[in-house]
């Protein structure tokens, strides 16, 4: 009896032994011969920047380099961005192991530790980190601290289209702000386009970008001074405010501004309907295709106009729209390696060379290649303008300076408050935030 | 007369102990009655209650997200009523307050009036009834992003907007209006504007009325419908004897007993447009705020859970009385 029992639990023991083992044993097998398999998730935005084909297209170069890795998009409209970002940094472990990160978005990650500090691996991965031009860098560092691998230069360029100003007379574009008034003057007065100008004054991101340049134009992009206090109602951000009131209540700008954004002010320019556009680099490549453009060979590149004596320089002032690579602070410790593989990558030249159809590189050795030569004629004119860009505030609750920024612009522009009362305003709410 | 906690029912009285009503609910005839519920109380528990339970919590406290040893979480500190009483204190919550309340108000008034009237047009018998119900209903099917794009590129404020077209060819305008723009309204009267301006009323507020209305009348109309037809034809009939005039009928017959049905609309819509969000913020992202709009904007571009959730216990908290004014008012007619 005992015996029959022994046997049959030996029996069962091998049994069970031997289930267990073999995946042990197949896992094992597995491990020295092919390495695991791995997903990476990656968030992305399908509205500027690099299209998805393109980022498909890297996300295939990776895998032939690394074929046990897998990237799985996400792609979002950029006004969703940021949302995901934050619902998944309140997962214990981030849906995402890579996102892509805007510059003003810099202070808030790294003050609130939603992503964690590149430093460690961009010194010892990147051998020419001074090939990418320090105000990029400077739109991911804080403190000291690198948050994200720049990704997307990405800044805004001054349109104009050559023949409606042939036909008021013009031979070139406005160097100055004076010219520049005068130029929209003259369109309106002959009646060659109703509105001379459309920029994407909507209450959005993008009329802060707009808001931040103008003042740059004048003299000075900072619209927060060396103490970090909020100057828009004194100086060249003043200035900035009465001159966007001044172009929509003299009928210089088109009143559809105050609901257009960006790919909407580019449509308008590329329809003929507007005689300028200062908007961001994916308008030279809508003003050139004949499939989405009726000013193929009239739109021009150009640097901005400029208030005089101001901007010695750079005789240009732009706005950054700069975007970088970041791993989530949540993403798994496992992850982080293969993260910044992509990472890597994805930002090196080489990858970025392969794809100066889509997007101004981040490297200056590529921006001045040969073959971005070739490709863009205006290549000149986008590197001064990189140089002269300005940034956005860098300040941890920019979103809520950014909001009220947005609603007392709007109501300058559109006349509701008077400029001066908006300006004023404007600095009591965002000193009052503090 | 209360109903007595014996088997004989089988259910048990709220009188009865509760480890009674406990063991006849697991043993009774009605045991199957409360097992085939659980499922559905579960879901509910778990979907509602709990979130609600949790949001409730979050606008105690000052919520944010935290990243602490590579795993995320939500971090509250207890700051009692302060997210309430914070926004109370804000100019710009009562801004969104009344901006809420004239878009509420205003869609009411034209569902009432206009669903009414579609309903008792629908109601009559005519020549292609049924074609023109089916016409009147399809805004409800298409889906509100779409709706929005759609009323996006009518009002949208160039020349080739529809609209602006449309009134530029028959000389109504002389020059385009953008119409999603949130400028005064009657700005020739500044008395009226201004005072029309603090209610809440823009030109984009009443272009998003607009559009939200076409969508969302005939649901309301049918809504209508239905009770109408539940009307017995004796009431107009014996009305009609008694020499009641058509507008006498509407008034004493009609609308008494259409009481519960609008009771049922009006909370429903109520509810609905004190949280629409869709055609607000695909049309004017964060240039319309209304609570809705400002609770999303705090928790999350903000990052303010704790005042993002206050405001949204604010919007049901508003949902609730006014539910109540309705019920006080239309059902108790019928009870």
């Amino acid at each position: 009896m005992l015996k029959n029992a022994a046997i049959t639990l030996s029996a069962i023991a091998l049994l069970a032994g031997s289930i267990l083992a073999t995946p042990i044993a197949q896992a094992a097998t597995t491990h020295h011969s092919t390495p695991k398999p791995i997903v990476l998730k990656v968030l992305y935005m399908n509205q500027a920047g690099y299209t998805t084909q393109v980022l498909r297209q890297m996300a295939a170069g990776f895998h032939q380099e690394y074929p046990n890795v897998t990237v799985q998009f996400t792609f979002l409209p950029y006004g969703n961005m940021h949302s995901a970002i934050l619902t998944s940094a309140a997962a214990p472990n981030a849906q995402y192991d890579v996102v892509l990160s805007d510059l003003i978005w810099t202070g808030e990650f790294a003050q609130r530790g939603y992503t964690i500090p590149l430093n460690s691996y961009i010194d010892a991965d990147i051998k020419n980190p001074g090939q990418i031009p320090g105000a990029v860098w400077d739109g991911f560092k804080i403190g000291g601290r690198i948050m994200a691998m720049p990704f997307l230069a990405n800044f805004q360029n001054f349109y104009y289209n050559k023949k409606l100003l042939a036909e008021a007379g013009f031979k070139s574009g406005p160097t100055t702000m004076a010219q520049w008034l005068h130029q929209m003057e003259v369109l309106k007065a002959k009646k060659i386009v109703q509105y001379p100008y459309e920029d994407s004054w909507t209450q959005a991101e993008g009329l802060v970008c707009d808001y931040v340049r103008t003042a740059g134009e004048f003299g000075n992009g900072n619209l927060f001074n060396a103490q970090g206090k909020p100057v828009m109602n004194q100086g060249p951000a003043l200035q900035a405010l009465e001159w966007m009131h001044m172009l929509y209540a003299k009928g210089l700008a088109n009143p559809n501004s105050l609901t257009a954004d960006e790919p909407t002010a580019a449509n308008a320019f590329a329809s003929g309907q507007a005689a300028f556009n200062t908007n961001w680099t994916f308008v030279t490549g809508i003003m050139n295709d004949k499939s989405e453009s009726k000013i193929v060979g009239d739109g021009v590149v150009a640097t901005f106009p400029v208030a005089p004596g101001t901007n010695p320089m750079t005789h240009s002032a732009s706005i950054s729209g700069f975007q970088g690579l970041a791993i989530p602070a949540n993403t798994p410790a496992a992850m982080r390696p293969w993260a910044w593989k992509w990472i890597q990558f994805a930002t090196s030249p080489k990858v970025q060379a392969q794809h100066l159809h889509s997007q101004w590189p981040v490297w200056s050795t590529v921006a001045s290649s040969a073959a971005e030569k070739r490709l863009n004629p205006s290549w000149k004119v986008y590197e001064e303008n990189l140089n002269a860009v300005y940034n956005r505030p860098a300040v941890a609750n920019y979103l809520q300076v950014s909001s009220i920024i947005q609603q007392y612009v709007h109501e300058a522009i559109a006349g509701t408050l008077s400029v001066k009362q908006a300006a004023n305003d404007m600095v009591q709410q965002i000193e009052a935030l503090n | 007369m209360s109903v007595p906690a014996t088997p004989q029912s089988g259910f048990p009285s709220r009188k009865a102990p509760l480890r009674r009503r406990v063991f006849l609910a697991l043993t009774g005839e009605y045991f199957w009655f409360y097992a085939l519920l659980l499922p559905s109380i579960l879901v509910l528990i778990g979907v509602i209650l709990i979130p609600m339970v949790f949001a409730f919590q979050m606008s105690l406290g000052n919520t944010n997200i935290v990243v602490i040893g590579g795993k995320g979480s939500i971090e509250s500190q207890w700051v009692g009523l302060q997210n309430y009483l914070s926004l109370l204190a804000s100019p710009l919550f009562w801004q969104a307050f009344r901006e809420t309340v004239y878009f509420w108000f205003v869609s009411i008034v034209i569902e009432v009036t206009v669903g009414i009237g579609l309903a008792v047009l629908m109601n009559q018998n005519f020549v292609g009834r049924k074609v023109f119900r089916l016409i009147v209903f399809i805004p409800w099917a298409i889906p509100t992003v779409v709706n929005s794009m759609l009323w996006g590129m009518i009002f949208d404020g160039d020349n080739y907007g529809a609209l602006n077209d449309l009134l530029l060819r028959l000389h109504l305008i002389s020059t385009q209006i953008v119409w999603l723009n949130p400028m005064p309204v009657l700005s020739q009267v500044p008395w009226l504007s201004n005072m029309l301006g603090y209610l809440g009323a823009n030109t984009a507020m009443n272009a998003i009325i607009v559009g939200d209305e076409w969508k969302t009348l005939p649901i309301v109309a049918v809504l209508v419908l239905a009770g109408l037809q539940t009307i017995p034809h004796e009431y107009y009939e014996a009305a009609r004897v008694e020499g009641a005039s058509a507008w006498t009928q509407f008034r004493r017959v009609t609308l008494p007993l259409l009481g519960p049905i609008l009771t049922v609309v009006l909370i429903l819509r109520t509810m609905q447009l004190l949280r629409a969000f869709t055609m607000i913020f695909n049309l004017e992202q964060f240039g319309l705020p209304l609570l809705s709009i400002q609770a999303y904007q705090q928790a999350f571009s903000f990052g303010s859970f704790g005042s993002g959730s206050a405001i949204s216990f604010l919007i049901g908290i508003i949902a609730l009385l006014i539910a109540f004014v309705y019920i006080k008012q239309l059902y108790k007619e019928e009870m």
